[in-house]
C-alpha cells in the first residue's frame, strides 16, 4: 500500500457500512428474505427414526418424564428451546432456525400453513389418530386447517373468568361481572389484544374477531367504562388471584387449573365461563417445511398420544386435550372448577380468534392501544 | 534531498502507526455499525414500511406508520413517560448525591468495599429484582401485611399499580447509574477546595452550594443522562409495577412488536421516542462543550 493513500477513517467506514445496508434493505422487498419451499418439504414423511428431536414449544408444557420415556424408546435425544410468544416463535422460523416440532395456536397455525411454512401430516401414520379425529369430528376439518393436513390438535382451552371467592361470593356466569362494584380497583384483564377485545365483543354479543370499526368503537367505549374499575393487564393471571392483588381476574382455564396446584385452599377461588361464550383456542403440533429430522417429530406426535402420556400432560400443565378417553383425567383434575372443561359444542360454537385482513389488523391494534392506553 | 529525507522517514513512521490505529479500531467499528447504526438503519426503513397480511413485516415506503402517531392516546404516553422519567432524575440525584458523598469523603478503607455493596445487588437482572419486588409489595405480601398488622395500612392500601409504585420501580432500577458517576466525580474532588470555602467565612451549606456541588456538576450531568435515558425508554417498571393509567411508551412500542405485530408504527413510536432523547443528549453535550470550554480558558 502507498503512504499517500489514506487508512479509512471511522466515520467513512460507518457511512460505507450504513450505504451498504441501506442497499441490500432497498434491494429485497421482504424483511425476511424467505426461501420458498419445494413440494418436497411439504410433502407428509413416515414416523422413524431420522435424528435427534429439536422440539420448540411454551416453556414447561410437557411433562419432563414423557420426553425421557421418548428418549429411552428412541434412542433420541430431545434438545428442547422456548418461545414466549407466538410472535417470537414466528420470528425464529421466519429467520430461518430449523425445528422439528412446534406447537402454534390455531390463528397461527393458519398462517403458517397458508404461508407454506408446514409439512403434511399423514395422520394414518399415527397408530392414535382416531382418538382424536373419530372422537372430535370437529378437528377432523377445522377453520385453521381444511382436514387437519398440516397440524394434529394438542391441547384446547376457553377463556373465562377466575375470582376470589371468599372476599366477594358468587358471581352471575356473565362477562358482566368484571364491572362488579365488589370488585371495583381489584379487577385484572389479560394483557393480550385479542382476549381483551373479544371479550368486550362477547360482553356486546359481537363476533369476537371482529375488524369492523363500528363494533371496535362499541368495544372501544365500552371498555371504556370499565377502565376506571381495573387495576391492570397482566397475564399472569393465578399469582394476581393469589397474591391478592386481583379479585376478578380474566384468565385462562388452563391458567386455573395449574393453580390448583399452588393453593392452599382452592375452594376459596372460583372459575365461570360466562353463559354469552367464551373464546376457545387450540395449541397444535405442527412440522415446520425446513425440520431437519421430520420423521422423529412423526413418532413424537405419535408417542404423546399414546394414552398413558396424555394423561401424564394433563395432569403436568392443567390444559384439557381433545383426545378420546382423557376426559375423565381432566375433569378429576379441575373438579373445583368444572367450567375449565371444553366440550364438543364449545368447540363449533365459532369462538376462535381468527384472521383479519391488514385493514382488519389494524382497526384491531388501534382499538387495543385506545383501550390500553385509555 | 539529503535533509527532507529522515523528515519523510519520520511522516511516514506516523502514517504508519495511524494506520494500526485506524485498523485496531475496525473491530469496535464493525461492532458499532452491524449491532448499532445497523438496527436503527433497519427501525428508521421499517417506520416507513408495511405489514403483510400474514402479520410479516415488509419494506416499502408507506406513511401509514408515522401519520398514526397523530393519536393523541401517543402524545400523551409520550408526556407521561416524560414525566416519570424528569421526576425519576430528581429523585436519583437526592437520593445517590448524599450517598456518593458519604462513600467517597468518609468511607476512608472501606470505600470500595461500599461501592462493591451498591453494585452487586445490580448485578442480577433487573426483569428478575423487579418481579421480585411486585411480590414483596403485593397487596397480601409482607410489607402490607406487616403495615396492616401495626396499624399503618388499612384494607384498601396499595403500593403496585400506581404512579408511586411505577417511579419507585424506576428509581431502585437506575439509581446505580447516579451514584457511580457522582462518586466518581466527588472522588476526584479537591478537598482543599472545601476548605477554602471554609476559610472564606462559609458556611457548610454555603460551601457545598457554592463550592462541592459547582464542583460535581459534570458527575451529575453525566448521572442524569445514564438514568434519563433507560427510564424514558422502560416497559418493566409500568408492566410490573403500574396500573392502566401508568402505561409508559415503553409499553406501547412493546405492545406493537408483539400483540399487534404492527413493526411500522412500533418502529415510528421507537423514532419518536429517540427524537426526544436526542434532545435531552443535545442538551448533555452542549452543556460539556461549554464546561470544557471554561476548563481550558
Amino acid at each position: 500500500m502507498s503512504p499517500e493513500v489514506p487508512p479509512p477513517s471511522r466515520r467513512a467506514l460507518l457511512r460505507a457500512g450504513a450505504c451498504g445496508l441501506i442497499g441490500a434493505a432497498a434491494g429485497g422487498c421482504g424483511f425476511m428474505p424467505a426461501k420458498k419451499p419445494d413440494t418436497k418439504q411439504l410433502a407428509p414423511v413416515e414416523a422413524r427414526v431420522d435424528g435427534d428431536l429439536v422440539y420448540f414449544n411454551w416453556a414447561d408444557f410437557v411433562d419432563p418424564s414423557v420426553f425421557k420415556g421418548f428418549e429411552k424408546e428412541y434412542g433420541v435425544k430431545v434438545v428442547q428451546s422456548n418461545f414466549d410468544s407466538m410472535e417470537g416463535m414466528a420470528a425464529k422460523l421466519n429467520a430461518g432456525n430449523r425445528y422439528d416440532i412446534i406447537f402454534p395456536t390455531a390463528k397461527w397455525a393458519q398462517r403458517l400453513a397458508r404461508g407454506g411454512r408446514l409439512r403434511r401430516i399423514d395422520h394414518s401414520q399415527l397408530s392414535h389418530s382416531q382418538d382424536i379425529f373419530g372422537a372430535y369430528p370437529y378437528f377432523a376439518d377445522p377453520w385453521y386447517d381444511p382436514g387437519s393436513a398440516h397440524t394434529v390438535p394438542f391441547t384446547a382451552y376457553k377463556t373465562g373468568i377466575g375470582w376470589r371467592r371468599d372476599r366477594i361470593g358468587e358471581l352471575t356466569d356473565s362477562w358482566r361481572d368484571l364491572w362488579s362494584d365488589r370488585a371495583s380497583g381489584k379487577v385484572f384483564l389479560l394483557d393480550d389484544r385479542d382476549e381483551v377485545l373479544g371479550m368486550g365483543a362477547l360482553a356486546l354479543g359481537l363476533d369476537v374477531s371482529t375488524g369492523d370499526t363500528g363494533d371496535l368503537d362499541r368495544i372501544t367505549s365500552l371498555l371504556g367504562t370499565l377502565r376506571p374499575r381495573l387495576r391492570g393487564f397482566s397475564s399472569d393471571s393465578y399469582n394476581n388471584l393469589l397474591n391478592g392483588n386481583a379479585l376478578i381476574q380474566q384468565a385462562w382455564s388452563g391458567d386455573m387449573a395449574a393453580m390448583l396446584y399452588q393453593a392452599k385452599d382452592p375452594s376459596v377461588f372460583g372459575f365461570e365461563a360466562p353463559e354469552e361464550g367464551t373464546p376457545i383456542n387450540t395449541d397444535c403440533y405442527a412440522i415446520p417445511w425446513n425440520a431437519p429430522h421430520p420423521g422423529t417429530a412423526m413418532l413424537f406426535i405419535d408417542y404423546m398420544l399414546r394414552p398413558e402420556n396424555v394423561k401424564k400432560n394433563i395432569e403436568y400443565i392443567g390444559y384439557p386435550m381433545p383426545v378420546a378417553g382423557s376426559e375423565k383425567t381432566y375433569a378429576d383434575l379441575v373438579e373445583p372448577f368444572p367450567e375449565c372443561m371444553v366440550t364438543q359444542d364449545d368447540l363449533k360454537a365459532g369462538l376462535f380468534f381468527r384472521n383479519g385482513g391488514s385493514a382488519a389488523e389494524d382497526a384491531r391494534d388501534t382499538a387495543w392501544t385506545h383501550v390500553k392506553a385509555g | 534531498m539529503a535533509l527532507l529525507r529522515p523528515s519523510s522517514r519520520t511522516r511516514r513512521r506516523d502514517a504508519n502507526g495511524t494506520r494500526i490505529w485506524t485498523w485496531l479500531m475496525l473491530p469496535g467499528t464493525l461492532w458499532m455499525t452491524g449491532f448499532l447504526i445497523a438496527s436503527l438503519v433497519l427501525v428508521a426503513v421499517l417506520a416507513v414500511g408495511t405489514t403483510d397480511e400474514l402479520g410479516n413485516p415488509r419494506f416499502g415506503f408507506d406513511l401509514a406508520g408515522i401519520r398514526a402517531l397523530a393519536d393523541p392516546a401517543y402524545t400523551e404516553v409520550l408526556a407521561r413517560s416524560l414525566g416519570y422519567a424528569l421526576l425519576t432524575c430528581v429523585i436519583c440525584l437526592l437520593i445517590a448525591y448524599p450517598v456518593a458523598y458519604t462513600i467517597a469523603l468518609y468511607g476512608g478503607r472501606y470505600k470500595h468495599a461500599l461501592i462493591a455493596a451498591i453494585v452487586v445487588p445490580f448485578f442480577a437482572n433487573y426483569l428478575v429484582r423487579m418481579y421480585g419486588w411486585s411480590v414483596v409489595l403485593s397487596d397480601d405480601g409482607p410489607v402490607l401485611s406487616a403495615l396492616r398488622a401495626i396499624g399503618l395500612a388499612d384494607a384498601g392500601t396499595r403500593i403496585l399499580n400506581s404512579g408511586f409504585g411505577v417511579v419507585a420501580g424506576l428509581v431502585y432500577g437506575f439509581v446505580v447509574f447516579m451514584i457511580i458517576p457522582l462518586y466518581a466525580a466527588l472522588e476526584r474532588l479537591d478537598v482543599s477546595l472545601i476548605e477554602a470555602g471554609r476559610d472564606l467565612y462559609g458556611g457548610p451549606v454555603r460551601t457545598f452550594f457554592f463550592v462541592t456541588l459547582p464542583a460535581t456538576r459534570q458527575g451529575a450531568a453525566a448521572g442524569l443522562v445514564l438514568v434519563f435515558l433507560p427510564a424514558m425508554g422502560d416497559f418493566v417498571s409500568a408492566q410490573l409495577m403500574g396500573g392502566p393509567d401508568q402505561i409508559m411508551i415503553g409499553n406501547l412500542i412493546q405492545d406493537k412488536f408483539f400483540q399487534g405485530q404492527n413493526w411500522p408504527l412500533g418502529s415510528a413510536l421507537t423514532m419518536l421516542l429517540m427524537l426526544v432523547l436526542l434532545v435531552g443528549m443535545l442538551g448533555y453535550l452542549r452543556r460539556t462543550r461549554k464546561d470544557e470550554a471554561e476548563a481550558l480558558r
